[in-house]
């Protein structure tokens, strides 16, 4: 829905685009120069860093991703990744539910409990963490990367899950209960399908975030056969220092498939991933 | 004896029977408690005793809090200190002003804010060491673009060693986040425009108000809950910083830690990096504890200013 809003005239419009314009070019050119560079040689982002490469070296590619494992990387963070959101949406959805549906004393205590989890950067709480997880014999594991993620993802998405069950309408289970169908069956056949769209955006939001985090797999993890991407990607730049070829080639092998996936679904990766500060 | 553990185990069934619902919420309610408050309590317990993190733990009361605040550590405490509060002024300021300035802009433009949204928000999905690391690349004093782009324009005085200079550094990783992160202030400033009333920009209008005096007497005040909020993440996220520097110049936060921060001290502290003699699970979860007293209040504080604000 397009709101009738305020519209400056022609002239200031074309220097506000100037100005968006000029910012978009701050944040592409990075970009754009890690593409070209990541199809050039070593010598040839020396001597012409700016210039279009003088062939395409697209072997470039299959170098680094064979030189830097990434195919193993590559699984370990999917890995991680889908497995945190689908642990996390199915317990904290079920716990939403309850707690946005059924009356019974410390209801109130148990949700103020979940949300208190957001003011408490997981970070902080490492040393712990740390000797728990070697102690129960679960460091380099990506299972103790799981488990992490899952549990620091709870506050946030049960926030955000028991307001979005709050808001459908109780008449859809009561005629459920009527039909005869369980508890459980209420909640997975009836109640999930109905809270998609905030489902979507808790699973956006954990998915980036899990992805993309590079503290706890340098926490836990040791051996490179379990690293994720960031780690792995760090390992290669202290292997290769000076290959800057193989450097450009490895972002760009890193960073490509989030640009795409994210300009496929902007709209709802941007919804997910400011859903935190932005209210209603 | 033996009578009584049958009668209560049905006594459980019973209960569980009747509130059978609440095992929908154990499975969370474990992990949560076993992996976030648990170690957070624990972090607490384990800042008063000296450990390497192997054998005996040694009580030690306030000792670690002493070395802190007083004791070998001061030193390091007070720059980091000093540096994130650095950091989180220039955060903020950064994304009020810029942050601002070009949502107000996206907000008035006729045609093309969809794809302004979709680029500005772009670095935010990139992981942080990535950009760090692509960066450290850009940054080359000798090799890298933006040195060689200062040179090639004929501004040879901008041609730096932007992350070997002590003066310099620091700053230059608060531009790179700030590259990594303005599209999320620009876009929830945004969000925050287009969620106000048009009949007050219409009554203002006939009022006779223009361009700069709607935004300062409407768009303004309106949107001061929102930097209150923005403020508040700025406060937490700054003082959480860690991969940023890390990739760009490792756990011992250079050059001769000009860029050390709470996040960095802390992880050489507890694990060990290079250039710290001082190892400890103690005393990091001390610092974590310090770390956590001073975010708590500040953005339970922040955020209640900024519900005061809002309508």
């Amino acid at each position: 829905m397009e709101l009738p809003r305020w519209r400056p005239g022609k002239l200031t419009q074309i220097m506000l685009h100037f100005i968006l314009l000029a910012y978009s070019i701050i944040v592409l050119y990075p970009i754009g120069i890690m593409l070209l560079s990541s199809v050039k040689g070593t010598r040839e982002i020396f001597t012409n860093p700016y210039g279009w490469p003088a062939s395409l070296r697209l072997d470039n590619y299959s170098k680094a991703w064979k030189l830097a494992n990434f195919s193993v990387y590559f699984q370990n963070s999917a890995f991680v990744s889908v497995m945190t959101i689908l642990v996390l949406l199915f317990v904290s959805s079920m716990a939403a539910y309850v707690l946005a549906r059924f009356e019974f004393r410390g209801n109130r205590a148990l949700y103020m409990l979940f949300i208190s989890g957001l003011m408490l950067p997981v970070r902080l709480a490492v040393v712990p963490l740390f000797t728990m997880i070697r102690d129960i014999n679960l460091l380099d594991t990506r299972t103790a990367l799981l488990m992490v993620y899952v549990a620091s993802g709870i506050p946030f998405s049960i926030f955000l899950l028991v307001n979005f069950f709050k808001s459908i309408p109780k008449e859809i289970e009561e005629a459920a209960i009527i039909d005869g169908c369980g508890l459980f069956s209420i909640y997975y056949r009836i109640m999930l399908p109905l809270i998609g769209p905030a489902l979507a955006t808790v699973g956006i939001y954990n998915f980036i975030g899990t992805w993309n985090d590079f503290f706890f797999p340098l926490i836990f993890l040791r051996t490179k056969s379990k690293y994720t991407i960031p780690l792995g990607v760090m390992q290669f730049f202290g292997e290769f220092t000076n290959q800057w070829d193989m450097l450009f080639s490895s972002l760009t092998i890193a960073i490509v498939p989030v640009i795409i996936i994210f300009m496929v679904a902007s709209k709802q990766f941007i919804r997910g991933m400011t859903a935190g500060a932005v209210k209603g | 004896m033996n009578s009584e553990i049958p009668t209560r185990q049905s006594s459980f069934l019973l209960f569980i029977r009747k509130h059978n619902y609440l095992l929908l919420v154990l499975p969370a309610l474990l992990l949560y408690t076993v992996f976030i408050i648990y170690p957070f309590l624990n972090s607490i317990r384990y800042s008063f005793f000296e450990w390497s993190g192997v054998g005996p733990m040694t009580y030690i009361g306030l000792g670690n809090y002493h070395t802190i605040f007083f004791g070998a550590l001061q030193e390091f405490f007070v720059r980091a200190l000093k540096h994130n509060l650095f950091a989180f002024v220039i955060n903020f300021s950064l994304q009020t002003i810029f942050g601002l300035g070009l949502a107000l802009a996206l907000y008035a433009v006729t045609k093309g804010s969809n794809l302004y949204k979709t680029i500005f928000f772009l670095p935010n999905t990139l992981s942080t060491v990535i950009v760090g690391f692509l960066w450290n690349l850009l940054l080359n004093p000798q090799w890298g673009m933006v040195n060689r782009f200062f040179e090639m324009v004929g501004l040879d005085f901008l041609s730096r060693p932007w992350l070997g200079d002590p003066k310099l550094a620091l700053p230059t990783i608060l531009a790179v986040s700030a590259w990594r992160g303005l599209g999320f202030p620009i876009l929830v400033y945004l969000a925050a425009l287009l969620a106000i009333p048009e009949e007050y920009v219409e009554a203002a209008k006939i009022d006779g108000a223009k361009g700069f005096q709607i935004i300062h007497h409407i768009y303004i005040p309106l949107i001061l809950p929102t930097t209150f909020t923005l403020m508040t993440l700025s406060f937490i996220w700054t003082f959480n910083m860690f991969d940023l520097i890390f990739a760009l110049q490792g756990a011992s936060a250079g050059p001769n830690y000009a860029t050390d921060v709470l996040g960095t001290l802390f992880y050489r502290i507890t694990f060990g990096g290079m250039g710290s003699s001082a190892t400890g699970m103690g005393l990091g979860a001390a610092i974590a504890v310090v770390i956590f007293s001073v975010l708590f209040p500040v953005s339970y504080l922040l955020n209640r200013i900024s519900k005061k604000f809002e309508l």
